[in-house]
């Protein structure tokens, strides 16, 4: 009898600790979960399918269909349009960021950033004069949001909303929620890159991170963070750029010159609570560079943030004293502890 | 007290314990610790493929906007080919990790080896 019950909650915690696994491509990139707990593999397809929702409603310029935000686009300088919860939740927090980091986070960035094509498979270098032109077009408080309505508007034609930078991020909040709401207590979500880590492993240790070296191919790290409840997200000018004339363009544009942010950093990382903040937070502090991002993260409660420099200089905020792990493999990296 | 028969009643269910356990792993499909690779196209399970029982290299091709040759090998998996513009793909090179995987996003395809990661559990990129 005894034996029957023992041999059943051994089955059960092999159950336990197998995690459902589900992998995808949404929002232009890879989308991976191990998901534990009894109701794993239900929450981890509501996940997904949740995320396909998102990634309908928010990816602009997609040549099969048109999502909100692309009418949103459309009717800049027009008129406001209808958007989901979703939608206005992102632009509200996206409006936040953009006043923290007073104006180096700016969604409103969509103009330039087609200009400049990195995301397509014909980028170039835009003249002065036409990134004059269209900087003019960049400024978030044109962007005004009716709650009550559910509805937003952007003020000037020629306008366009690009949520790239925030998007991932908020999906990573989704996904949490949907998570919990289903009783989750154990799983590792990464979304192009940004890692959500919902509670403990199962057995009770934190989640181990690898930050990846932004000098070395994909899965060679710089150092490990060890988290529990926490998104980390990395930003950085290795991934994704074009090369001209010897000269290396990367996808980070700086708002406020039109040009991709030159501020001394090639990679940023930021650790928080929220996915969404911790998206929005590591471009921001990636334009605003190393001085001003680390004040910007100093005085935001729950958020820490590694720094590398392009002398390949590596700085953390205290809070990661206790759980970055230094380990460069690669021996390009000075690890500065004391600033 | 325990009687003799009490003590070879016992011996026997925890035989049968341990004889079910080990059936239930070997039903699952290979050891524990074998690398399943799973390939997806446009979302939907292509193959999954358990690469410590394959014996013989095998190309498998994926056609949807652009056309990519995946090469299936003892142990290891990658993008052999591809007509996709950047090339990342075939650039990642050989999968051979759990928990490692390699995308062609034009081609809304994928290969991933599942299972825990070796060093980290996750990482940012």
């Amino acid at each position: 009898m005894l034996l029957m019950i023992y041999v059943s909650f051994i089955l059960a915690s092999c159950q336990q600790n197998t995690p459902a696994e589900r992998i995808g491509t949404y929002m232009g990139t890879v989308i991976t979960e191990k998901v534990y707990g009894k109701n794993a593999q239900k929450a981890a397809d509501e996940v997904m399918e949740k995320i396909a929702e998102l990634e309908a409603m928010m990816t602009i310029k997609d040549a099969d269909k048109q999502s909100e935000i692309d009418k949103l686009n459309d009717m800049a300088g027009v008129g406001e349009v209808k958007l989901s919860r979703d939608s206005i939740s992102v632009l509200g927090k996206a409006i936040e960021y953009a006043e923290l980091s007073e104006g180096a986070f700016d969604v409103t960035i969509g103009p330039l950033a087609n200009a400049w094509g990195i995301f397509t498979d014909n980028p170039r270098v835009p003249s002065k004069d036409e990134i004059d032109n269209l900087k003019s077009l960049v400024n978030y408080r044109d962007i005004s949001i009716n709650n009550a309505d559910s509805s937003a508007y952007l003020a000037r034609k020629g306008q366009i909303v690009d949520l790239g930078g925030i998007a991932k991020g908020y999906a990573g909040d989704v996904a949490v929620e949907i998570l919990k709401a289903k009783g989750v207590k154990s799983a590792l979500i990464n979304l192009g890159g940004n890692v959500v880590a919902l509670g403990s492993k199962p057995d009770g240790n934190p989640w181990s991170i690898g930050i990846q070296n932004p000098r070395a191919p994909t899965g060679e790290y710089i150092g490990i963070v060890k988290v529990r409840d926490k998104a980390v997200v990395s930003s950085g000018d290795y991934e994704r750029f074009f090369e001209k004339d010897g000269v290396r363009y990367h996808h980070i544009l700086d708002p406020r010159t039109g040009y991709p942010a030159d501020s001394g950093l090639i990679a940023t990382t930021i650790v928080a609570d929220s996915s969404t903040d911790a998206d929005a937070l590591s471009t921001s502090v990636f334009v605003l560079g190393l001085e001003k991002g680390m004040q910007l993260v100093e005085r935001l409660d729950g958020v820490d943030a590694i720094f590398i420099t392009e002398d390949k200089k590596v700085y953390i905020t205290e809070g990661l004293k206790e759980s970055f792990t230094f380990k460069d493999e690669s021996k390009e990296f000075t690890y500065v502890e004391e600033r | 007290m325990l009687k003799k028969g009490d003590i070879a009643l016992v011996i026997l269910l925890v035989v049968a314990v341990i004889a079910g356990l080990a059936g239930i792993r070997f039903y699952r499909g290979g050891m524990k610790g074998d690398r399943i690779a799973v390939i997806k196209q446009e979302n939907k399970v292509i193959r999954e493929i358990n690469l410590d029982e394959v014996q013989e290299a095998e190309r498998l091709s994926l056609t949807g906007d652009y056309n990519n040759i995946i090469l299936i090998e003892k142990g290891r998996i990658r993008f052999e080919e591809s007509d996709c513009p950047d090339l990342v793909c075939v650039h990642t090179g050989w999968l051979d990790k759990t928990g490692s995987f390699a995308a062609c996003l034009p081609n809304k395809s994928l290969i991933m080896i599942k299972g825990e990661g070796e060093e980290v559990d996750g990482a940012t990129y």
